[in-house]
């Protein structure tokens, strides 16, 4: 009787391993998938409305031009110039900076400038394509 | 008698007890399906330009790749400028998640102006992947 009785009870057990097999499978799947895509980068987040305030003035422009010189009022100045002239500039006015690029220029030099800028201590730096 | 009914209690004894595992294995696969975002990779190789100031970005964001070539790519077939604002819209209808330009470092700086201005017509944030100088 007693032996009959474990004998049943062995029976009815599911038999769990290929359920923790598959169970498995998936999470080492969704693992797998979740390609968590971590950049660094530069963000351009600025606001498109300016205050009435600073639209009157005329907002610190670098100029990039297709042979890679960089200009500013049309002086040509080199990439470690940026950060000082950033830092000496009013802080209305070099809070908002302008990278205007040529056609040609490499989108390499344009990142550094901006990279410069924001040393300098820009919050916001807009990227815009001068027109030839 | 006695003998056989000791050594099924042993082989009872033996067994590990298992739901334990499944319960949070099954705990673990629920978080990943959950939390799966399947971010399209553009698709590209791209030699990103070097940046001291560069910052964490959002980890779930629409990718695009501007190529060393100037052609523009998304989740790997080459699109036009003018789709981006129909691509963005496809990607996420939510309207919560920032765009990433990976720019290569020789591609020409006037279209990633382009095309990160179109980018903003449709999303207000609007980052340039870049690394870190070694």
């Amino acid at each position: 009787m007693k032996r009959r009785f474990s004998g049943t009870s062995e029976q009815t057990e599911i038999n769990v391993s290929p359920l923790i097999d598959m169970v498995f499978i998936l999470l080492i799947f969704f693992i797998v998938a979740t390609s968590f895509v971590n950049e660094i980068g530069i963000s351009s987040t600025y606001k498109d409305s300016a205050s009435p305030n600073s639209s009157d003035l005329e907002p610190l422009t670098f100029d990039l031009t297709s042979s890679g010189q960089i200009l500013q009022n049309g002086n040509p100045v080199s990439m470690e110039e940026i950060a000082p002239i950033v830092v000496r500039t009013d802080r209305e006015l070099s809070d908002k900076i302008t990278v205007r690029v040529e056609p040609g220029s490499r989108a390499g030099l344009a990142t550094q400038v901006m990279d410069q800028a924001m040393r300098g201590g820009a919050s916001t730096v807009k990227l815009t394509a001068l027109s030839r | 008698m006695k003998v056989t009914h000791r050594r099924t209690t042993d082989k009872v004894d033996q067994e590990i007890n298992v739901s334990p595992l499944i319960d949070v294995v099954f705990i673990l696969l629920i978080f990943f399906i959950v939390s799966a975002t399947f971010v399209s990779l553009p698709g590209v190789e791209i030699n990103r330009p070097r940046v001291e100031t560069a910052k964490s970005l959002q980890r779930n964001a629409i990718l695009f790749a501007l190529s060393n070539e100037n052609q523009l790519f998304h989740g790997g077939q080459r699109i036009q400028l003018e789709e981006i604002t129909e691509v963005i819209e496809r990607a996420d209808k939510k309207r919560d998640k920032p765009v990433i330009v990976q720019v290569d470092q020789w591609a020409d700086a006037s279209i990633l102006a382009k095309v990160v201005a179109q980018a903003r017509k449709s999303r207000s944030k609007v980052s340039i992947a870049t690394r870190k100088p070694s």
